[in-house]
């Protein structure tokens, strides 16, 4: 039975339960919904709950476990693979998956009957070119070894789906007949119900932490793959970067120095844009604007951030970048060669400065316009100008929250990827020049993963470790930033 | 009524500081005062009486154009201090706001130390010459606001940690401080407890000997034990303005006497 079968019928027992709970509720209490102790929608949810949720559940379990324990079964059958050689190991076993997935679908499109199927040989029947007939392509001719597991594959598969879905049912109905029995006039069915409600939110709040613990973990690993491989001193004290993918290894030097300065050195320059431009229109906007300036300016400094990244960094590379080089570059306007081409740290600051402004300007102008209107009276009323207010009283007030907002914004920066590979250019130099084209850890770790990577290598291997450490600087920022700003909240309540 | 001692009170009318004439005030549509003449009398306690919403603080905010920083409110009519029309466009009214300084309803110090919040206006104002001359303004201004003796020790700690009370008279000193001519209260007690209460309003007493002082209260008991005048504000109108003594014992308007008694307001 496929899936969806199984899940809709899962949903009838649900639908079933809700009306068969809420009918028997209202009929125990004699007809009178308030003689119970909760309303009859109540029972109706507490049966269908129960009818669904452990068998859920448990179809979730099934699903997961299955495929490693089928793994488990056919692994003694290729006896011609070293068990210890996980690597090659999981190649094969994913060969024997997609011949067995692919015989199934053979037969479910009538190519091969279910009797065929049974007994192929490898050796009578070419079962690469009937799989590719049916749209399943396989790298290599498959051998004898792999075709009986595959078929041994099927089997325990056919076996173990079966049972799964008789045991799914089962529960369901268990639990729904349990549930059923439970409806009487003072059962408390409404606490359940909320008890349900409550775990099914705690565990979408759960998802969220646990990806970033499993995105962690999944750094972790490969992290320390890559320190085996490389020494941690060089990875974060070399000052060079030349990586060799010339596949003998042993050559490259993966110093984060480089990238680090890059990094830091753009998105300096990309809050010395930001920082001032979006702090003061903030500024405008909270203490100076009409209402009506700010309804049609805020909106449009907010549609800044909607922009995509990579829409920035054609402009860095189409239009910022030229215009730089007119003036800076080679036979430029001010007469000075400091800038070899378009794309150099200055191009790729000032554009992501431009893409930072919403951010910087939205969150201060929120938290200027927290600080009370009883700071600008009080200050007004000492007859103070609007400017000595807002440099005196309200900016010192906002100010926690204000470095927040930075900070959040220089982890942005920090993060970004597009601007920087389309403006700043991919060189990994160590330099002070700004018109100099240089690299950050990001771009280093798109170029380190594209094309084809060898996981094994301390080349691949060094993206993790480059994003581990992005991942601690952005990470420490944000958590500072938050931290400052939760303090700056509690001064108000 | 003995307990308010209105025979003691010594009303000795001084020149006029304050005349408002015809004052209107509109927050958009709403017609918020309505006609109201006044004359304030200089080193004098003023109190502005009546319920909630009839006026009184909007018509106190007039005094030093606060009313400018809301945009929807228009002012009109005639309002001048010591014979100059504060309306007029040739009045700053920053400057206007130096000569008539404000305490508001709820303590506001400024999230600064306390010898910062006393010095702000001073250092706005250019007061000071030099360092020594500040610090004795900041002392002074503390002293005249009776809370000398327990922010000595700790004025460089936020003004913010004081207690409400401390926090008010923190802000009447910020006030003093900057030497105004007149000193607007904007129901200066209705945060504080009644200990506070008492000292804050010892301390307008004292400060009648240099200022004008006009104070909007929602305390009827509090008018008659600080201003020798009163005012009585009902939906915008200025009802009745005389002596405490007169409003309290022998007010000429059933209004104002409904009030007095509690029976409307």
């Amino acid at each position: 039975m496929a899936l969806s079968w199984l899940f809709g019928l899962l949903v009838l027992i649900a639908v079933a339960g809700f009306f068969a709970g809420r009918s028997k509720s209202v009929a125990s209490a004699g007809g009178d919904a308030r003689g119970l102790h909760s309303r009859p929608n109540y029972y109706g949810w507490h049966v269908a709950l129960n009818a669904l949720v452990p068998a859920l559940l448990l179809l979730v379990l099934w699903l997961l476990i299955q495929p490693f324990v089928l793994n488990r079964a056919v692994m003694p059958m290729l006896s011609s693979v070293d068990v210890n050689d996980r690597g090659t190991m999981s190649l094969v076993l994913s060969d024997v998956r997609r011949v067995a997935e692919g015989i199934d679908i053979a037969i479910t499109e009538g190519a091969i009957s279910p009797d065929e199927a049974r007994d192929i040989q490898a050796d009578v029947m070419d079962v690469r070119a009937r799989l590719a007939e049916v749209g399943v392509a396989l790298g290599s001719d498959v051998s004898i070894e792999t075709l009986s597991a595959a078929q041994r594959y099927r089997a325990l598969a056919y076996t173990g789906t079966s049972v799964m879905t008789i045991l799914v049912l089962i529960v369901s109905l268990v639990g729904g007949v349990i549930a059923y029995r439970l409806v009487r006039p003072d059962f408390r069915s409404r606490n359940v119900v909320e008890f349900g409600v409550r775990m099914l939110l705690l565990s979408a709040a759960s998802i969220a932490i646990l990806t970033t613990v499993g995105i962690v973990l999944s750094l972790v690993f490969n992290t320390v793959e890559f320190f085996r491989l490389y020494p941690a001193t060089d990875f974060f004290f070399g000052l060079n970067w030349a990586p060799s993918f010339s596949g003998r290894g042993g050559a490259s030097e993966l110093g984060i120095l480089p990238l680090l300065w890059g990094t830091l050195y753009i998105s300096v320059v990309a809050l010395a844009v930001a920082v001032p431009i979006g702090l003061f229109s903030a500024i405008y906007l909270s203490e100076y604007a009409t209402k009506r300036v700010r309804s049609i300016v805020k909106p449009m400094i907010e549609v800044l951030a909607g922009i995509p990244t990579i829409v920035y960094g054609l402009f860095a590379l189409l239009t910022v970048g030229p215009v730089l080089v007119s003036a800076f570059g080679e036979g430029g306007v001010l007469g000075v060669s400091w800038m070899g081409g378009g794309t150099a740290v200055m191009t790729a600051g000032l554009v992501m400065g431009i893409m930072l402004i919403p951010f910087v300007s939205s969150l201060s102008d929120d938290i200027i316009n927290a600080v009370p209107q009883s700071m600008r009276d009080g200050s007004l009323g000492l007859g103070a100008t609007r400017s000595e207010t807002v440099r005196q009283v309200v900016l010192p007030a906002a100010l926690p929250g204000i470095v927040g907002a930075i900070l959040l914004a220089a982890s942005r920066a920090i993060g970004e990827t597009m601007i920087v590979v389309l403006g700043a250019g991919a060189a990994a130099r160590l330099s002070m020049n700004p018109f100099d084209a240089m690299t950050t850890i990001t771009a280093k770790i798109v170029s380190q993963l594209t094309g084809d990577a060898d996981f094994s290598s301390p080349e691949a291997l060094v993206a993790f470790s480059l994003g581990m450490t992005l991942f601690v600087i952005t990470l420490g920022l944000n958590v500072f930033a938050l931290w400052i700003v939760r303090r700056y909240r509690e001064q108000y309540e | 009524m003995d307990d308010l001692r209105l025979i003691e009170r010594a009303v000795d009318m001084n020149e006029t500081k304050i005349s408002a004439n015809g004052v209107q005030v509109y927050y958009g549509d709403n017609h918020a005062i309505k006609d109201v003449n006044v004359e304030i009398a200089d080193k004098t306690v003023t109190a502005f009486i009546g319920p909630s919403g009839c006026g009184k603080s909007t018509f106190l905010r007039c005094l030093n154009r606060m009313n400018d920083t809301i945009s929807v409110a228009r002012v009109e009519g005639d309002i001048r201090i010591d014979g100059e029309d504060i309306y007029d466009k040739r009045v700053d009214p920053v400057q206007l706001r130096a000569k008539v300084g404000m305490v508001f309803q709820k303590p506001n110090p400024f999230p600064k130390s306390i010898y910062d919040n006393v010095a702000y206006g001073p250092k706005i104002h250019g007061l000071a010459r030099n360092k020594a001359e500040l610090d004795e303004i900041v002392e002074r201004a503390l002293r005249r606001a009776a809370l000398w003796n327990e922010a000595k020790d700790r004025l460089q700690e936020p003004g913010t940690g004081l207690s409400g009370g401390q926090q008010q008279r923190l802000c009447i000193a910020r006030a003093v401080a900057t030497e105004p001519e007149v000193l607007l209260m904007d129901e200066p007690c209705s945060a504080l407890d009644p200990i506070a209460t008492a000292q804050v309003e010892e301390l307008i007493d004292e400060l009648r000997q240099s200022y004008s002082v006009v104070i909007v209260t929602h305390s009827m008991q509090q008018a008659a034990r600080v201003s020798q005048m009163t005012a009585f504000f009902h939906l915008g109108n200025l009802v009745e303005y005389d002596e405490t003594g007169t409003i309290f014992t022998n007010p000429s308007d059933p209004r104002t006497e409904s009030y007095i008694s509690g029976r409307i307001g």
